[in-house]
Formats: C-alpha cells, structure tokens, sequence
C-alpha cells in the first residue's frame, strides 16, 4: 500500500455530499465522501480527499505532488440558479419592445419539469421569479431581420441612455442581447463599443457581454436566459473553483484543476463562457459508460442513474453519445449544448400516497430526499418513500446504511406503509410496498423503454448499466421483461459520476448559427463549403486561444469539426460529423447521406424529407487536447464460489408475492470470477445490490458485476 | 354478456352503446375485476400505454415543420378502444382526443368494414368537422391495429396545420360563409393502404393547401407517431397477453368514468349552476357575402347540474344559432371542448380518457350554434364561439370548489386566445410566407382562489401553452418583423387577485410585395361574462393598424418610433408614425392588404379577476403599476390606491389618501346602487319596449326561436306578455 502513487482526483460536489474519486497508477482506485462545504466548497472537497486517502493509509501532503490530473463536477452553480443567490444586479439591454423577456418568459417555462398531471393541471402553473427585475432591463431601438438585413438602425443615443441608466441604478455588470444578433452580430457590438466609452466617461470598469460571442444560435429567449445565467450564477463560481485551484497547489499539486461541461469535456475554470459547466453531475455517468463501453468494445449502452429524487436515462449509440442544444434547466431554456439525458421524477426518495377519492396509488412528484423517508425519524418525513419499501422488504440493511452512519428504523416504514397505502387498498403491507416498487420501476422501465424507441432500436441492441444510489437495488426491476444484451453494474457504482469525469476529454466547444440551404446546384453548394470551412477556421481559432491562455500548446489538439441540419423546412435539427476542409461535390454529399441515416435512425425512415433540400443550421467545432484519464485494471478471475470471509449471513426478502432468504454479502471482499446466486444482497457502504431469486451476479475481471437472469 | 368479438364493428358499436344505456356503466363493466384483484398490475399496463403516446409526440414532435406543432405543441395521440371509445392520450391539444373518437365511430356506423374495407394496414384521414373534429385545420390520422388478425383498437394524431387552403390563407379564417370556403375537406377518408399513404392523396393533399410542405412534413409526423403507438401496444399484450390487454381497455375506460364522478362528489357540492357568456361578430359593412352583412352575437347560456352521487349535466339549452360565418361549432368541437376544461380541473391525475366524457353528459341544442347539424355551413373557426363559452364552465366549477371549500383549485375564468394574426404574402424575391401567428396560444389566465392569474402563459385548448420566441415566427412569417412584444396594461382583469396580464405585438410589414392580413377577436363584448366574486373581467380587444407610415424615413433620422399601445388614451400609433391609423372597436377584420412599411398591433387577452378590487393589498397594486399591469390612474379609479413617485420613477403608496379613496369609491358604490326590484323594472322596460341593439335582439330572437322552453323562463323572468318576440326584418 505504501508505494500507491495517487495520479488522479475526481470531484463530485452534491448539494449534500462531496464525493471523490481517486486513482493510481494501476488503475486502482478509492472512494471518499465528506459533507460539502457550499461557502467554501475547498474545504469540503479536501476531507473528502482524506477520506479517500485514508484507505490507502497516505495523506493529503504527500498524495497531491503525485496527481497529473483534477477533475471537479457538481451542482453549486445549478443550486445557486435554483435558490437565487446569484449576482446581481445585472443590467440588460435588448432590442426596443422586448423588455418583459424575464416576467413573460415562454409559458413553457411555467410547467417545465412538471409531472404529466400537473402539465394538465393548469391552476399549478406558475412563473419563474426573474433573474432580472424589470426595470434592469433597457430597450434600444434596432432591428436585424431572420435575411441578416439592417432594418432599424442601432439608436446610439438610446444605448448611451440605457447604460447610464443602469449605472445609475448600480448595475454590476450588462448583458446585451439583439434579435437576429447570431446572424449578423454588428449592433451587439457597436451597442459594446458605446457602453464601453460611457462606462470610461464614468470611471467605471464593470463587465458587458453579448449573446452573439456567447452563444450565436437562433432563439432569443433562451439565448438571453443563457446569457444571464453565466452573469448571474456560473461566474460568481468562478472563484470558488480558483480557491479550489489554490488549496491543492498549495497541498502541493502541480495538476491542472480542469471542470466538466455539459456537453462532455472538461474546461479550465478561466473558461470564457463558465455556464457550459452549469450540468456536470449527471454528465459524468454517462461519461463513465462511454469509458466502459470503450473497455468492452461495447456499441450501445442505456445507461440508467437512480438518484434520491430523479431517474435520469441517457444513451450511446454507436459509440456516439447525442447532443441538444436547449435543453430545459432549473426551468429556464437555455442553449447550451448539452449530452442528452432524459429524467422523471422517481427515484429512492419518492413519496407514495394513496387518492382517498379513487383509491389510486401515486408516485411523487415530491421526494424526501437526503430525509430518506418515515424510516429516518430524524428526518421528519410522515409519507413513506421508496425507501421505506425497500427497508420493509428486507433489500436494504438497516444497519448498514451508509456503512452504518445513519441509523433507520425498518418497525416505523412498516407501520407507515401498513396504514397510508396497504389498509385503504385492503392489502398487506408487504404486497403493497412491493407493488408500490414496481410500479416506481414500471415508469422507470417505460421511460428507458421510450427512449430506446424512439431512436428507433429496441432493448437487444443494447447493454444496460445502472449506477446512482438507488441503480443496483432496482435495476433487476427495472428491466425486467426487456432483453438486454447485459446488464452491468460496477462496483463504485456510488461514485460513478465523479468517476466519469475523470474520464472526461479536455475539450472546448462552440457552436455556431450558420442557416444554410444545400440544394444540388453547385454554386450554392460551393457557398455552403466555403462558408462551413470559415466557420470552423473561426471555432478552431477561438478554441486554441482558449488552450492558449490555460498555458497549453494548441498545436497537439484535434479538432472535430461537425455540423447541425435538418431537412429544410423541419425545425429540429441533428448533429452529424463531418469533415473539414469541406469541399462542394463530394464532402456535401458524404454529409447529406450521414444525415440521412441518423435521420432514419432516429426517427422515422418514412419522415425523411429530402426533397425541399437539406438545411445546416450549425457548424460546431469540439477541440480535443490529450490528458491522462483512469485505466481500467484487469484482476485475475478466480474462483466461482466467493471467499467465507465475504459471507454476511442471511436476511428474509419479499420478492414477487413471497418470503425469500437470502444470503447476504459483502462487496468488498468478493473476488472477480465470484458468482452470486440470488436471492442475494451484495452490500457496501454506499450501495446494495440486490440479486433476486431466479438471477445471477457475476463480478468480472473490472470489478463490475453482470445480472443474469437464471 | 354476450362475446363481442365475433360481432360486426357496428353491432359492436350498438351494443356498446346499449350495454352503457342500460346499466350507467361502461360496457356494461360494474366491477373493476383487473384493479380489485392486482391493483398493481393494472396501474402498470396503464402507465405503459399512456408513457408510449407521451414518447410517441415527444419524438413526432421533431418531424412537424410547422412552429405551430413544434414550438406550440399542436399534436395529440390517443388509442382507442375498436368502438372508437379514447382509452389513453398523450399530453397536447387534448381537445381532440374525443373528436378522433366520434370520426372513427363514423366510419364504423358508415359500414366501412365492408366498403372501403378496414384492414391491416390501412390509413384513414379526416377533418370534416361534421364528424366530430374542430375545425378543418386540424388534421387527423387513424389507423386500425389488429392482433392476429382480429382488428383491436385504433391509433390517431392530429396536429394543427398551418393552411388549409380556405378561400383565404391561414388557418382561422373570417371571411368565409359557408363549407366551400372552409379549404381542403378529408371526410373519413381511406387514404392508404399497407403501411403507405396513397401517392394520389398526397398529389391532392399538397395541391389542396397553400403550404404543401408543412402539409407533407404534419402528415408524416402524425402517421411516425401513430405506428409508435401501435407497436407499444403490441409489445403490451405480447406481454400481458391478448385477453388481459382486452379486459383492461374496458375497465380503464369503466374506471375513467368512475373516477369522474368520485371526483365531482369530492370537490363540487350538488346543485344547479347557471351562468351565460357573450361574443360578438360585427360583419356589417365588412362581410364579402351579403348574408354575412350583419352584426351578429352569440349567447352561450350554460347550466352544470351535478347531484349527490356524482352525476354531472352541462346543459347549454337557449344557445343562439347558427350563421353565415365561419363561427358555428360542430357538436365535436363542443364535446372536445368540454373534454378539455374536465382535463384541466378534474381528472388531471386520473383516467383521461373517454370514460370522463361518458360520465359529463352534455345537451348541446340541435340546431343552435354549437350543434348545427348542417354540413354546409363554414366551420373554420369555431374557437371564436366556442372560447368564450366556456369560460361559464370555469366559473361554475369555482363556485362549487368554492363551496366545498377547494379553495386552490378556484379560477375565474381564462383570457381569450383570440386574435391571430394570419394572412400569406409574397417576399420581394418571389417567395410565399404563410401567416399564420400562435403567439396567441400564451394568454391571461383568470385569477385563481389563492393568487392572480397566470400572466401572458394559458390557452383553454391546450394546457401545455407556448408562445414561442420572437426569431422562431419571423423564420416563418419573414415579412413581418416584430417592433415589440409587451405586456399591455389594465389587460388583466381587476380583482384582490387580479387576473393574469394580457400582452400585445407590434409587428412591421417589411421586404414584401405583397401581403394580406387578417384577424378576429372579441371587441365589443367582454367575451366571458364577468370576474368571480366581485372581480372585473379582462380588457376586450380592438383593431388597430397603421398604412402608408413615415417608418423608414423615421429610422433612418434615428427618430423615436412608438413601440405599441400602452395607454390607448395617450396613443403615439395614430400619430407618431405618421400615415393613416385604423382604429376600430371591431376587433374582427377580413383580410386587407398590406405593404412594406405598414404596422400591426395584435392585443392578447388578460383573464378575468377574482373578488373585490378594493381588497387588493396596496403594495401589490403599487407592485402592479411599477410593472406595468395598470395604468397610474386605473390604480386609483379602480384600486383606490394613491400612488406616490419619488425621483427615479419609483411607486409608493400614500396610505392615508388610500383610504380615502378607497371610502370614497364605496360611498359612489353605495350612491349609485338600486334597490333589486327598481334594476329589474329598469331593464325590464327596456326588454318590452325593445331598446336594444339589432344584434342583441337578433341573438335573444334566435335564442326564443331555437328552445320554447328557454322562450318561457326569459318571459317569464321578466314577466313578458305570452306573445312576446323581437321582430325583426332580417333574421
């Protein structure tokens, strides 16, 4: 143990936990968790690292010399949207007439995220509290068209009015968002230019931004929202990660302190656009498949993270994880190119309740959280959850939650369970508790199930692995009667989002509005090549000054140049690869004929659309510097039968109307090669496995086990 | 009970409909055996089928070209029963799921099982608004699904297209008068076969519309969707097993129903609940048929009866008739839209399906507005009539809620999606651009129970509401740029909670040769009676545009140009543009034409308010006026608040002056109120000496003429002579 050499350290701050991940040379790896520190989130992080060290016996001091590489994921900027911390006042200035952007708002924005019934239940809806109070928000007369063509002139006098203003009425920094300012962004900036000769005027250096150099794509509302949420809650970040930065420089770590961004690759906190890193958390999962899949040579993977509140699915395919670019996040639409994931509200947390008028179970929407549910009595909650179930079920150990941290009361869930939902439905508490389990999983299964479907492939053309807390205690559930290929879980399941992270590309990304028609005459195609290959010049440049300014040489990236289109006249578009230099005849064609299926694939083969032409929305350029990411160790497959030393003894489980006993067994001390028939649980400190009767767990030569019906 | 499955469709149908009439149940189905036995599994299957017509529109949604699917969200699917009974649905423009249900019942009573032939494979198509849909814009596509060999069910999608080549473009039209004008007409229609729609439909289909492209890019959408459906309703019973998934249809359907009425027991208190609600439809002088050259109004009185076990009636008895414009609304469309508002307030967690429309039964007067029963009328815009209708649904609910003490669920009615702004025209290099805005589908809520209303966010018809942004429209509709999009003050309607705010768009004609517009709204009625409670209903519409302007001249000096029409008493549109303004109390307008440099204010409504204006708390009228929802002096006339301003422009309230405001307003309140007896006798004598406009006696004479029994309750309310009617010389 003394000649471990920590080379990498993954960082997954929660709202509650901060989670590390850290690897050696070999591949080995630890897992330490701590409580996050959100004022100072150094601190938090740093214990966490402790207590991943210590199960190596090293410290602090003489493990951070040794790492080559830091990568930090979490939820600080989300939650700082979410609770309204953030900075402010911003000062906005928009084209004349639109000023009720933020109270307006898209209705969509009043029931996003909302479960079916709600969507439904319109006395529900409401609005988001704006970011920015109305009268922050400045008008200037100006008008670009969808053609590029200057309408109305910028009024210069009015911009001059507007900053003023909001200097005035101590605005801390102005955002600046026109109509149509992705296609031709020339208001923007001469609207920067005059800001900027007031701000001189008045001895003032606070910052302004553009909507056209942060994200020049179509869509004025989310690209507004966007725009603002790097102000308001990405970049007072900034410094949280600069501290972190400095605390391991100063324990002694060389390492570059990289963060992960939403559409998968990491960034330097000195990023000029900090917001792509807004989504990290759940990224990292699936960036710990796409490692795993890499591993196994595997082409599709679903890959499934049970969280205390949320369900989150996302898919590879074909190697290719999918990108959207406006997603909906915290209930704002933003654009912001992110890997596609899709969630419902069900997860451990789940509260179960019972519609005394229809005598109907409902699942959610609300979650107990880090409350776990009425079996933790400390955490106030009086509505049974998942939780609540699976303790009264026999598939969690009461008094191995967490390693034993935190004490649950299984005679409390019990009664709970038999008084809310099994005697108004004239049932057991065991029948209903189990039939509250799989109608959770039924929605979970209907919701992966839909996803696959809709790429147009069915459940055999995939593996599926399952991670989160919750993933290996219901993963058996929810896939039952779908004929996966596999079905993995990994041992660090746990931590597997900071894991994923660690296997992160060092990669900058940006997209661009192009709005290009590719019909079969050749003078137009040559303008659709000509002006894709000025576009990726321009990304390729702006992201070498980006690895630039971190210090690197940009000469070592690879650029991956791709492109965004849809059939002209669709309005959702599709990302395709593509190659740059591109050229008119033959280049446009590869690309129309990739288009063509992914389209297929995607949709439906009978809505493909070609004859009105094809239409590139975007040209998107990722560049990729090399960076040292976890190895995967290959330990000796032994023996089929696990070692005593594992062997925990035997607890009753309720699967399926009946009692089972099952064995029960440590995952630390199983071996790879190890089979485990269920019914079994196969328990760690921070997750339980659970192997039904009729199926099979095998740990593999990567410490990842597979389930095995029969 | 007899096996069904060896029956013809229709006898199927009859019989179904018999088992229903004789017990009050469903088929018949008293007991829910599938729920009382494995309560679990039935939940489950039910999840399934309605999570795979969710992810069925989620993933069509990508195909639809047309903003108003994609960015709006106009597409639905639903499967049914091989009755044609709705089992589930998918979230969107829910109003329809019935109206696919009456289209396929129409073919089955039709005997299309044996000519055309139902078989797998085939595809049919419809959009005839005498079979059950809304109006012709909205497309359906059916198809059946057979499990070996037995047909088992139907799929359908409808989505809204963006033209229906009408005698004018868009999709609500105004100037039609009768069927012929109403566009393109697919009557329950075998438009495919094996999978594929045939090559002479979509030949006619695209030449049929003004926008062939959408039409084409719709139609694909809506058939990836339904093959999505039925595949997911394949592996269900590969799953659970054919007679499994055969019983549970039935007892979703049983269980809808019952869940409706456990729910109108739960929140409502059994009783009979009346109101009326108004729309006019100011033709004369503008109407292009000299039938249509009269000023018309619609009355849309409405009881619910509702008794102790749950039994719910909505009655529209004394509804005005039918006309030579494009208002009048099919029985389906009142069915969907019943079905709608019942979605949105009573069984938004249960069983949304047919099963809740079995259980609201509804009378809809032959021969009236909303039941016609004359195919050659025009019905391509029924929501002009049908929106305000039923408003009086939600205010009946919120009595009763009221009542039960469901104070949350209260909401005082809804703004009007009305007003879009529609036409097609001619960008100067050659190409068509169809207008055909739905920004409108983001209006004022009414004020809920609770709070105000929901701001610029509602559409009756379709819960998930969107506006979409600014550049997605001008993608589209390339030759009108917005100028502004704001909310318009004193829109939301007054209360202590005040209605959700209205909003208006200033859009500019630019780059076009040519261009007709059009549009209509409420203008001279407040279009859903009143507020609740004391609450004042939202501001009415008015037309307004600006020809011939001095805009580009003004632009090019840099010049202040008005950016909309905030306080109609202080306008800058009539002069600050120069050119000729056009204004009309007439919210209605047949297409005009319209060039580059022309500008066009479109006004979407607020929701009504809830309870007394003079119970608002002052510092959230101050909140109010400093956001722009009233008007300084509307604050005072109306909230009896005085405002007080510092230096940078910042409301306060004064609150001694307050007060006094607020007494004074009472003490006119007090002044200028009547004895009951005294009001009555007022309008009574207005009523028998017939002192009202044409219009208004028009809708009461047709009212009288259409239902004796309404004829006797308004004479005898007002105590009129037996022989009572409104003469008229041309109704």
């Amino acid at each position: 143990m003394a000649q471990t050499v920590p080379r990498i350290l993954a960082i997954d701050a929660g709202g509650t936990m901060t989670d590390t991940f850290v690897v050696d040379e070999a591949g080995a790896f630890t897992i330490g968790k701590a409580q996050t520190t959100p004022n100072n989130e150094a601190e938090g992080l740093l214990r966490s690292f402790d207590d991943a060290l210590h199960y190596w016996n090293i410290d602090r001091t003489s493990a951070a010399p040794h790492l080559g590489a830091v990568v930090y994921s979490g939820t600080s900027m989300l939650n700082r949207l979410l609770e309204r911390r953030g900075d402010g006042p911003i000062g906005v200035i928009v084209t004349a007439g639109m000023e009720d952007y933020f109270r307006m708002e898209r209705a969509v924005q009043t029931y996003a995220g909302y479960p079916f019934s709600d969507r439904l239940h319109v006395v529900t809806h409401v609005h988001n509290e704006p970011l920015v109070p109305r009268r922050y928000v400045k008008g200037v007369r100006e008008r670009i068209s969808f053609f590029g063509e200057e309408v109305v002139p910028l009024y210069d006098n009015e911009v001059r009015s507007a900053v003023h203003s909001l200097l005035q009425m101590g605005a801390r920094a102005i955002c600046i968002n026109f109509l149509y300012s992705y296609r031709d962004p020339r208001h923007e900036s001469e609207a920067m230019a005059i800001a900027q000769d007031v701000l001189r005027e008045q001895g003032s250096d606070i910052p302004i931004y553009l909507s056209s150099r942060s994200n020049p794509v179509r869509g004025d509302l989310a690209r507004l929202n966007t725009l603002v949420v790097e102000v308001y809650a990405a970049r007072p970040s900034r410094q949280q990660l600069f501290n972190i930065r400095d605390r391991l420089k100063e324990e002694g770590s060389s390492a570059p302190v990289r963060v992960l961004a939403s559409y998968g690759g990491t960034v330097s906190p000195d990023v000029e656009w900090l917001v792509t890193t807004l989504i990290s958390g759940p990224i990292g999962g699936i960036l710990g498949a796409r490692r795993l899949a890499d591993t196994y040579q595997f082409e599709n993977v679903v890959c499934t993270d049970v969280g205390g509140t949320s369900f989150d699915v996302g898919l590879i395919t074909e190697r290719e994880l999918l990108t959207r670019t406006e997603p909906t996040v915290a209930r704002f639409l933003l654009t912001l190119p992110t890997l596609a994931m899709d969630s419902i509200g069900a997860g451990t947390g789940t509260l179960v309740r019972i519609d005394p008028a229809v005598k109907r179970v409902t699942l959610g929407p609300d979650s107990a959280g880090y409350r776990l549910g009425v079996c933790y009595e400390p955490g106030g909650v009086s509505v049974p959850s998942i939780t609540d179930c699976d303790l009264v079920l026999g598939y969690i150990n009461p008094d191995y939650f967490l390693g034993g941290e935190v004490k649950v009361d299984r005679d409390r869930a019990l009664a709970a369970i038999d008084e809310q939902i099994a005697r108004p439905l004239g049932s057991d508490p065991f029948s209903a508790a189990e039939g509250v389990v799989r109608l959770l999983e039924t929605q979970m299964r209907d919701h992966l199930y839909g996803m696959v479907l809709g790429l147009g492939y069915s459940p055999e053309n995939y593996r599926l692995l399952g991670y989160g807390g919750g993933g290996p205690l219901h993963v058996a559930g929810y896939t039952q009667g779908l004929e996966f290929q596999d079905i993995l879980v990994p041992s660090w399941a746990a931590a597997f989002s900071a894991f994923g992270g660690a296997c992160a590309d060092y990669a900058y990304r940006y997209d661009r509005s192009i709005d290009l028609l590719i019909t079969t005459d050749a003078g137009a195609r040559e303008m659709v090549a000509q002006s894709l290959n000025l576009a990726w010049q321009d990304l390729h440049d702006r992201i070498a000054d980006e690895f630039l300014r971190d210090g690197l040489n940009p000469d070592g990236m690879s650029f991956v140049p791709s492109v965004r289109m849809q059939y002209m006249g669709m309005l959702d578009d599709i990302e395709v690869r593509a190659v740059w230099p591109m050229d008119a005849g033959e280049g446009l064609t590869d690309l129309v004929k990739r288009f063509d299926t992914l389209f297929a694939k995607i949709f439906a083969r009978s809505a493909r659309s070609p004859e009105a032409g094809y239409f590139v929305t975007k040209a998107i350029g990722v560049g990729i510097l090399p960076t040292e990411k976890p190895v995967l160790p290959a330990f000796a497959v032994g023996d089929a039968k696990a070692d005593p030393s594992a062997d925990k003894g035997r607890r009753q489980l309720f699967w399926r109307g009946e009692w089972h006993t099952a064995r029960l067994w440590e995952m630390e001390k199983l071996r790879s090669g190890n089979e485990i028939i269920g019914p079994a649980v196969i328990e760690a400190p921070a997750t339980t496995l659970l192997v039904p009767p009729g199926h099979t767990a095998l740990l593999d030569q990567y410490r990842v086990f597979h389930l095995m019906n029969g | 009970m007899a096996d069904m499955t060896e029956m013809s469709l229709k006898d199927r149908l009859e019989e179904s409909v018999k088992r229903y009439q004789q017990t009050g149940h469903y088929q018949g189905i008293t007991r829910l055996e599938l729920k009382e036995t494995e309560p679990f599994r039935y939940e489950k299957v039910y999840s399934e089928l309605r999570g795979a017509l969710v992810s069925a529109r989620e993933t069509a949604l990508h195909i639809s070209a047309s903003p108003i699917v994609r960015n709006i969200g106009e597409l639905c699917f639903a499967f049914y029963t091989p009755e044609g009974d709705s089992v589930a649905v998918s979230t969107g423009i829910i109003t329809h799921v019935h109206t696919m249900s009456e289209a396929i019942k129409f073919m089955i009573r039709q005997g299309y099982e044996t000519n055309p032939g139902i078989k797998e494979g085939d595809i049919f198509c419809n959009n005839d608004p005498d079979l059950g849909n809304v109006h012709t814009t909205d497309v359906h596509t059916i198809i059946p699904i057979f499990w070996e060999g037995q047909l088992m069910g139907w799929a359908g999608g409808v989505a809204h297209q963006v033209d229906i080549g009408a005698s004018t473009p868009g999709h609500d039209p105004v100037a039609t008068a009768n069927r012929f004008e109403d566009g393109f007409y697919v009557t329950a229609e075998k438009i495919g076969e094996n999978h594929e729609v045939r090559k002479d439909f979509k030949i006619r289909a695209q030449r049929s519309v003004r926008t062939p492209l959408y039409w084409d890019l719709d139609e694909k959408c809506r058939i990836a969707g339904i093959y999505m459906v039925r595949d997911a309703v394949h592996r269900i019973i590969r799953e659970e097993g054919f007679s499994y998934f055969q019983q549970f249809m039935l007892e979703a359907v049983e269980e809808g129903r019952q869940i409706f009425m456990a729910r109108i027991q739960e929140r409502l208190v059994p009783g009979i609940y009346q109101t009326a609600s108004f729309m006019d439809a100011p033709y004369k002088g503008k109407a292009w048929h000299p039938e249509q050259n009269h000023d018309f109004m619609m009355h849309a009185p409405m009881t619910i009866t509702i008794d102790a076990e749950g039994h719910f009636k909505l009655d529209m008895d004394g509804a005005s008739g039918p006309g030579p414009f494009p208002f009048n609304a099919s029985e389906g469309s009142m069915q969907g839209a019943l079905w709608v508002q019942i979605t949105q307030t009573l069984v938004y967690d249960g069983k949304v399906n047919d099963g809740s429309y079995l259980a609201a039964q509804h009378y809809f007067p032959p021969g009236s507005w909303c039941n016609p029963g004359n195919a050659l009328l025009a019905y391509g815009t029924p929501w002009a009539y049908l929106i305000p209708a039923f408003t009086g649904m939600f205010r009946l609910l919120s009595r009763g809620y009221f009542a039960r003490g469901y104070r949350e669920e209260i909401v005082s009615g809804y703004g009007f999606t009305g007003d879009p702004t529609q036409g097609g025209g001619t960008l100067s290099n050659g190409a068509y651009f169809p207008v055909s805005n739905f920004e409108l589908c983001a209006v004022g809520l009414g004020a809920r129970g609770t709070m105000d209303g929901l701001d610029a966010a509602y559409a009756m018809w379709n819960p998930e509401a969107d506006m979409g942004d600014a550049e997605v429209w001008e993608t589209v509709e390339s030759g009108l740029l917005y100028l502004s999009r704001r909310f318009k003050p004193d829109t939301a309607g007054y209360g202590r909670f005040r209605g959700g705010s209205g909003w208006e768009s200033l859009r500019l004609v630019h780059g076009v040769k040519d261009l007709q517009l059009y549009s209509w709204r409420e203008g001279r009625v407040f279009h859903g009676g009143a507020g609740l409670f004391g609450g004042y209903p939202g501001a009415t519409g008015y037309r307004l545009f600006v020809k011939n302007t001095k805009f580009y001249e003004m632009v090019a000096q840099h010049q202040p140009y008005p950016l909309g029409d905030p306080d109609p008493a202080a306008r800058e549109l009539d002069t600050g543009l120069g050119g000729d303004c056009f204004v009309s109390r007439d919210a209605l307008i047949l297409p005009q034409p319209f060039q580059s440099g022309d500008v066009w204010l479109s006004l979407f409504s607020g929701g009504p308010g809830y309870g007394d204006p003079l119970e608002r708390p002052a510092e959230d009228v101050v909140r109010d006026a400093e956001g722009n929802f009233y008007l300084p002096k509307t604050v005072e006339r109306v909230f009896g608040v005085a405002l007080g301003v510092d230096d940078q422009g910042q409301f306060s309230v004064q609150p001694d002056e307050t007060d006094r405001l607020r007494r004074d307003i009472l003490a006119e309140r007090e002044k200028m109120s009547v004895p009951y007896q005294e009001f009555w006798e007022r309008e009574r004598q207005k009523i028998l000496q017939k002192q009202l406009i044409e219009p208004v006696k028009r809708m009461y004479q047709e009212s009288m003429t259409l239902s004796p029994q309404w004829s006797e309750k308004f004479k005898s309310f007002w105590s009129l002579p037996k022989t009572f009617a409104f003469e008229l010389d041309n109704l």
